[in-house]
């Protein structure tokens, strides 16, 4: 009677082996894939309860810090103490939308290393220190939200940088938001109201929007012509109402839609003073697109620009594409056509000029110090890049002060204190402008005297709407910000 | 081995129990607390009861059954306390209660008890019908039965106090049947066993024979429509067509068996929605991630968290998996010991399995021979189908897992199951 219970048993045992090999291919096999699917809230609330490094500016001012849970030390709270001032630049480490700003690009120091990986667990037996590090930023509190308040309302962009280090002293894109509001599990219908908003809360205008540059290029193309020995600032150009562009219909009109000057002969500084469309639209043609195209990629366009943070790169499009395209070249000239630039490329563009010639490459992380304070990496200023020589730097910083002084610029005058600029308003036809200044300042105080250059964009005209221009609405931004530095912290 | 060895195991695994409950009370903050000593000392009068049943009234019975059982109760109880401390605690008087129970079975079988069992097979086949049925109680009856989970598969009882008393009769109806089945074909299985024709090489009993396995087809059938239980309904029927085969050695049943259940399968498919549930979250848990494929999801997220060593007892996740303490045990287990802990806990049912099949074969007398063949079957398949459901080669059946998953009843009717085939061990030659 015994044959049937062998067979049964066998037939059991079987099932046995194959329950040994499902368990073996689901855990061992399979098992990173189901660990690590974005359902598994294993992992979520683990990441989201994981103790991330504080951040603070470069005064002190704290910006982020995780606090631990009373009744569970395994458990931390992120919380960003400033609130959405800091929102775009820090950014979130959000379990449902990711990662942004700092949070993500230093989060190798920002988390803990206590994981489970070998190199962690011999670090822990060799007495590392496992906790995560800390970062100072090279911001300055008070000129943030100085940014922030003269933005206000208004959708745009402040990038502020010490031309002589590239240390990022500003960066603020508004609207902004409150982080803490993107983390936790239960952060899912408060971020999908963020990420479906049209004002586009979510993202870093400074660094991750481009918009046409408008007149503000014109430093680009004064840099070209004066580089190539082309023009001065003396160099004469007629005084037309229009700039008839060859080989089309189109023309080029100033702002006014009158004449620049007295109407016969303009000077290159004062067209440069007054922004004038039609002397840099024939200037632009003058030079020619290789070298537009070539200063422009000298400071910085048409290529990723390194820093703590992924920004976009600005554009100016290829030189042969303006082959048989005069219109297009003296369009380009002025900032229209394709150019896109970023607010913290045109900083750079201030930067270059306040700078000698030469760009520093921006950086946000001036430190990071482990979980005792001490410091175990400080930044050090880079040379980027040189877009022109110290000489034309020089002329190019007597046009831009002549600018903030007598011209276009003037809402960005400070009564003791000479600062440079240029206005740009973006035209889009029937559509408000997206208005533009760059300005740095103090200019010829002695050496070792602190400078800011600071880059700001504001959509759409602002608060002025279709009549937003450069120096009404972003050039008094640029004052407010110029100021708080001036004053100092606190 | 000897009775001493066996008691020495039994006390190893009243600690393992007991250092458990301990880490589980560090990684809750608590420290060591009252709750050790409560598990060891439950544990220890448990399985020593029965112990010392064993020593008085059954010396020569196996003594691997009992430590086996301890060590799979160890396991289970441990993550039942994980995953919630208070059905932790009351799972360690079901555990207490379950072990004077199967005491008390070793106690009535003394002498010639399993005999007994032999002469009153129509007492055990009303009484496992009755079991099976009782669930359709109605609802406002004193004794009713109770709906959880889409299935009518609990018993109420009002008990003074506005309390409620609830039991799976299921549990208990298995070894009820399985005393019925091989006291009836210890009678007939010459009778079953003959054959008169051939279908191909398949040797076919009459037809008249086969009325028995109608019949269980038809009461699982009933159990799956009317109770909307398809881990109870597998069983029965795996217990009637498995107990046949065993007695007769004929493949036929087996065979017709396995149509049934083809058929029933589609049937019910066609015919029930709760069935097709099931099999579309077996088929493909994330296709209906959000709803009927979570609970099977979130078990592999479990078995894939825990991966080789686990996530250590306390410190994973199991309580994010809708019954943990239940049908999905053996999920948490996986997760917080790992894949290490996952094969000790299918080595040790494997072991529990090859000493039952081991008691049949060494048994001379067909009664018990087939009894403890029939008792060790439906330990299997019960073990076997719970823990495919959860490694998803088979839709998930909603039945315990014996020793491991939280439940005062599965926990008494497996050590009362064990305690017979202790008896039968005991008696094996004679």
């Amino acid at each position: 009677m015994n044959g049937p219970i062998r067979h049964l048993a066998a037939a059991v045992f079987a099932a046995f082996a194959v329950l040994v090999g499902a368990v073996t291919f689901l855990q061992v096999i399979q098992g990173p894939t189901y660990r690590d699917d974005a359902r598994n809230l294993r992992v979520l609330t683990g990441r989201a309860g994981a103790e991330r490094g504080t951040i603070i500016t470069t005064d002190g001012t704290l910006v982020a810090s995780s606090a631990a849970d009373p009744n569970d030390p395994q458990q931390f709270t992120r919380s960003y103490p400033e609130g959405s001032a800091y929102s775009h630049v820090v950014g979130y480490a959000s379990i449902i939308f990711g990662s942004t700003g700092l949070e993500n690009s230093q989060s190798a120091a920002l988390v803990s290393d206590r994981d489970a990986t070998i190199s962690g667990v011999i670090n822990a037996i060799l007495g590392g220190d496992l906790r995560p590090k800390g970062l100072r930023l090279t911001l300055l509190d008070n000129v943030q939200q100085a940014a922030l308040d003269a933005l206000g309302d208004q959708r745009g962009a402040v990038v502020a940088i010490d031309p002589s280090t590239g240390a990022v002293l500003a960066m603020v894109s508004t609207p902004t938001f409150a982080p803490e509001s993107l983390l936790g599990v239960n952060a899912g219908p408060a971020g999908n109201a963020l990420e479906a908003d049209e004002s586009e809360p979510l993202r870093n205008r400074a660094i991750d929007a481009t918009y046409p540059p408008g007149s503000t290029f014109k430093i680009v193309t004064a840099a070209a012509a004066l580089e190539a020995g082309l023009a001065g600032g003396g160099t004469t150009f007629p005084d037309d109402e229009e700039l008839e562009l060859p080989g089309s219909s189109a023309t080029i009109r100033n702002y006014s839609g009158e004449v620049c000057a007295n109407g016969e002969m303009v000077t290159l500084t004062q067209a440069f003073v007054s922004s004038c469309n039609t002397t840099f639209g024939a200037l632009g043609m003058l030079v020619g697109a290789e070298r537009l195209v070539d200063t422009a990629e000298a400071f910085g366009f048409n290529q990723p620009i390194p820093f703590d943070l992924t920004a976009l790169a600005s554009v100016i499009p290829n030189a042969s594409t303006f082959v048989n395209d005069l219109p297009g070249v003296a369009q380009s000239a002025i900032g229209q056509r394709d150019v896109q630039a970023t607010p913290l490329q045109m900083a750079l563009v201030g930067a270059a000029i306040a700078n000698g010639g030469e760009i520093m490459e921006p950086y946000l992380v001036s430190q990071v110090f482990n979980s005792e304070g001490r410091v175990e990496s400080e930044a050090e200023p880079v040379v980027w890049r040189r877009a022109v020589s110290p000489a034309t730097a020089a002329a190019l910083e007597d046009l831009m002060q002549k600018a903030v002084a007598a011209g276009t610029g003037f809402g960005a005058q400070i009564e003791g204190v000479t600062i440079g600029g240029k206005t740009g308003t973006a035209e889009i036809p029937d559509e408000a402008p997206d208005v533009w200044f760059i300005g740095y300042g103090p200019i010829g105080a002695a050496d070792d005297t602190p400078q800011i250059v600071v880059a700001v964009v504001v959509e759409d005209g602002g608060s002025l709407g279709i009549d937003g221009t450069g120096g009404s609405v972003a050039a008094p931004i640029a004052r407010a910000v110029l100021e708080a530095f001036l004053a100092g912290p606190g | 081995m000897t009775r001493s060895a066996e008691a020495a195991l039994l006390v190893t695994a009243s600690v393992v129990a007991a250092f458990g409950t301990a880490l589980i009370g560090f990684t809750r903050g608590v420290g060591l607390d009252a709750q050790v000593a409560l598990t060891f000392i439950v544990f220890v009068s448990s399985f020593g009861s029965v112990h010392l049943a064993l020593r008085r009234w059954a010396p020569s019975a196996n003594p691997y059954l009992f430590p086996l059982a301890a060590f799979l109760t160890a396991v289970g109880i441990t993550e039942v306390y994980r995953i919630n401390p208070s059905l932790g605690g009351v799972q360690r008087w079901s555990l207490l209660l379950a072990g004077l129970t199967a005491s008390a079975v070793l106690f009535l079988l003394r002498g010639d008890g399993v005999a007994a069992l032999r002469r009153y097979r129509f007492l055990f086949l009303t009484a496992g019908v009755a079991l099976l049925l009782l669930p359709l109680l109605p609802d406002t009856w004193p004794i009713h039965g109770i709906e959880a989970n889409g299935s009518r598969l609990w018993v109420g009882m009002d008990i003074p106090g506005g309390r409620e008393l609830s039991f799976q009769p299921g549990e208990l109806a298995k070894i009820a049947l399985a005393v019925f089945l091989a006291s009836y074909l210890a009678d007939h299985h010459l009778a079953m066993g003959t054959t008169r024709r051939k279908i191909g090489r398949l040797d076919v009993p009459p037809l008249g024979q086969f009325g028995p396995i109608l019949l269980a087809a038809g009461a699982a059938f009933a159990v799956l429509v009317y109770q909307r239980d398809l881990g109870a309904s597998l069983l029965v029927f795996a217990l009637f067509v498995g107990a046949i085969y065993l007695a007769t050695g004929k493949l036929a049943y087996l065979v017709v068996g396995g149509g049934l259940v083809a058929i029933g399968g589609i049937v019910s498919y066609q015919m029930f929605d709760h069935v097709q549930r099931r099999v579309s979250a077996w088929l493909d848990p994330f296709a209906d991630f959000s709803d009927t494929g979570y609970q099977v999801a979130q078990g592999l997220f479990a078995l894939g968290s825990g991966s080789l060593t686990g996530s250590g007892v306390g410190l994973g996740r199991p309580d994010l998996i809708p019954a943990a303490a239940t049908d999905f045990i053996f999920a948490a287990v996986a997760e917080e010991m790992g894949l290490a802990g996952a094969i000790a806990v299918i080595a040790a049912y494997a072991l529990l399995v090859a000493a039952g099949f081991g008691i049949a074969l060494h048994t001379r007398d067909l009664f018990r021979k087939f009894l403890a063949a029939s008792l060790t079957l439906v330990f299997a398949v019960q073990s076997l189908l719970i823990m495919a459901g959860v490694l998803r080669l088979f839709p998930i059946t909603g039945i315990t897992l014996p020793f491991m998953s939280y439940g005062g009843t599965s926990l008494l009717a497996n050590m009362t199951l064990l305690a017979l085939l202790a008896r039968i061990s005991h008696g094996a030659r004679t």
